[in-house]
């Protein structure tokens, strides 16, 4: 199994540890608070070549109650994250990057506040290998099975996700037999020539 | 248990004319048993669909040939490795040539994990198949996929000068079988303005007089006839006075001493078609270059060793496809059991040399030929992944089955006695580990046409 390598793991925990006490301040949220999450991920995105999607820039706006501080506080970590020049030759234009904060950090968010991430090694772990798996790639050095393992171990959301893929999986496969089966499948339809 | 099919799903598109055409074939006094029900379930956008890709078919050039990969082929592996769930799971390899091959017994272990995501579930088909190898297949397919065969039959046609004019009113095909036990039905194809199309079974069994046969052919007067080397044997048996434009033959290797007979009887000409359910017709067979010329544009063709190494040019090797028109199926480094060479031609690639399609009669106890297909039906009940059969010259019969299925042996060996009318039977272990050659004889005549 291949996936392309990306950037070291050791600089992205690296970086982590040394996160602004800024980004990790109360975000704009229902007219209060400090970091304007929405404008800090925007910019990040177009330093790597990609338009933030409008809805992504809603939902970072502060101005929907149903998202919470603790993921508009994670997006500002992960922004500062990806502000990483390593970036700039992995993840270019990634079409994968908006989904990393639209469907990566909401799960995250809601396991462990925004500091775990940035003072826990584990959740740092996480945090980066995260971002790194999303994005297609492995960290640098290692396999994409041993990637894989290592994601799995540090983190219960990616232990969830694959467990749901799996589940999802298995229904689709149980579907595809079920629908094989079906009396009209059965009958076929029309060919010229049958083998 | 699911529900019966409707008329109306099974023709979506039929007209007045449609169903009168229906009824001329079911409704003719010299009409046969019509055991089962099909249609060409085709919604009317599809039926414009298919026009559209019989064009394009038409038009379409190789971009591939013995040298060069096609162009389209890393997009299609990207596709395949991030769409179909068996190839997400393995990864994809840094090079073509590194991905592993699959055959017919790892689409039989779990069908599904070949079944791309994007594909909708709610209008799938599936066509069943034994093949050579022993191991029972059912393939995924499509009503559209099935209404692509004729762009490829058309392309074949063209070839040998034969341009389809049967339309409304008319029968545009028949389809042949010689079996014991055979899917018959009546439908109507409506990229051809609804022309008749009736797959029928010429074993007397499914007539009310066998004279029958030779009646209805002329009275349908179907302007190409489908068949396979031991129905065509039979159909030139029968006192049949209609003239096809063309005979089309699938499914087992084809004599040129019976392609011979049936043109210079029928005046017409006969395509050898090399198809496969997997993958539908792959090649036409071209007298002069003595090989199967490729009808697939979108079909990448390689001839690899046992290794799944490719073979050095000139060389015959295990065919293997990549591509193909099957969206519920895309296949990846298939290898199909048949062996040749890849050869270039000015039309584009062509198999020499094909072989693994031979087709065998066995003797029955009472002197009568029976297909080889009929045994396949004989041991179908049973869960067997292999078997073979073997007719020695003096008439015995030896069934091999893998070591750990012999406690099938008396099953099968009274359900094969059966089907030979008597014989007795002996079972034995099978050895081989690789793939085998299903039915064989060593009676002069069992090698039927």
């Amino acid at each position: 199994m291949s996936m392309p390598a990306g950037p070291s793991l050791e600089r992205l925990l690296r970086r982590l540890i040394e996160t602004p006490p800024d980004f990790l301040a109360p975000p704009w949220r229902g007219g209060e608070g400090q970091v304007r999450v929405a404008a800090v991920v925007n910019d990040v995105l177009a330093a790597l070549d990609v338009q933030a999607p409008m809805s992504l820039l809603a939902t970072l706006s502060g101005e929907l109650k149903a998202v919470s501080a603790e993921q508009l506080s994670l997006s500002a970590v992960l922004a500062w994250l990806l502000a990483d020049d390593a970036w700039h030759r992995f993840a270019k234009a990634s079409p994968a990057l908006p989904a990393l904060f639209a469907e990566a950090v909401p799960a995250l968010a809601a396991e462990a506040h925004a500091s775990r991430y940035v003072f826990e090694p584990e959740r740092r772990e996480e945090l980066a290998r995260t971002a790194i798996a999303r994005l297609g790639l492995t960290p640098e050095g290692e396999t994409a099975s041993q990637a894989a393992d290592r994601l799995a171990s540090v983190s219960g959301v990616e232990r969830r996700r694959l467990l749901e893929a799996s589940r999802e999986a298995e229904a689709r496969a149980r579907a595809i037999r079920e629908a094989l089966a079906r009396k009209a499948a059965e009958e076929s339809a029309d060919k010229w020539t049958r083998e | 248990m699911s529900r019966e099919p409707t008329d109306a799903e099974r023709y979506p598109t039929l007209s007045e004319a449609g169903r009168a055409m229906l009824r001329f074939m079911s409704e003719h006094p010299s009409a046969p048993m019509l055991r089962n029900r099909s249609g060409n379930r085709l919604l009317a956008e599809e039926v414009e669909d298919l026009r559209a890709y019989e064009r394009e078919v038409a038009a379409a050039r190789f971009a591939w040939s013995t040298r060069h990969a096609p162009p389209w082929l890393d997009a299609f592996v990207d596709e395949v490795f991030a769409q179909v769930p068996h190839y997400r799971s393995l990864g994809r390899p840094a090079g073509f040539a590194q991905i592993a091959t699959v055959g017919r017994g790892d689409l039989a272990a779990d069908i599904a994990q070949f079944v791309p995501d994007a594909v909708p579930l709610d209008r799938l088909i599936n066509f069943r198949t034994t093949g050579t190898t022993g191991h029972p297949l059912i393939l995924p397919s499509h009503p559209l996929v099935a209404g692509r065969y004729l762009a490829f039959h058309q392309r074949a046609l063209r070839r040998a000068g034969i341009e389809l004019r049967h339309g409304r009113g008319q029968v545009g095909v028949m389809l042949l079988g010689l079996q014991r036990k055979c899917f018959t039905y009546i439908s109507v194809t409506p990229t051809m303005d609804e022309s008749g199309l009736a797959k029928i079974n010429l074993h007397p069994d499914d007539w009310r007089d066998p004279a029958d046969r030779a009646r209805y052919l002329d009275a349908m007067q179907p302007e190409v006839i489908a068949g396979d080397p031991i129905s065509f044997a039979a159909l030139l048996e029968l006192p049949v006075r209609h003239r096809p434009r063309a005979l089309l033959s699938v499914s087992m290797a084809l004599s040129a001493s019976l392609r011979a007979n049936l043109s210079e009887r029928f005046g017409c000409p006969v395509l050898d078609v090399y198809s496969m359910n997997e993958a539908g017709p792959l090649g036409v067979y071209d007298e002069t270059l003595d090989a199967f010329v490729l009808l697939q544009p979108r079909m990448y063709v390689e001839t690899l060793d046992a290794h799944g190494h490719p073979v050095p040019q000139g060389q015959s090797g295990e065919i293997a496809l990549t591509g193909g028109f099957n969206f519920c199926l895309p296949l990846l480094r298939y290898r199909t059991g048949d062996h040749g060479v890849l050869i270039d031609t000015p039309e584009g690639p062509a198999i020499a040399q094909l072989h693994g399609r031979q087709p065998v009669r066995f003797l029955t106890l009472d002197g009568d030929w029976i297909n080889n297909i009929d045994l396949t039906h004989a041991l179908l009940p049973l869960p067997l992944s292999r078997y073979t059969v073997h007719q020695a010259a003096n008439g015995d019969v030896a069934v091999a089955l893998a070591r750990a299925e012999m406690n099938y042996a008396s099953e099968a060996a009274n359900r094969v006695s059966a089907a030979l009318r008597g014989r007795d039977i002996r079972v034995i272990e099978l050895t081989s580990e690789d793939k085998v050659l299903q039915y064989t004889t060593d009676l002069p005549g069992g090698m039927a046409a």
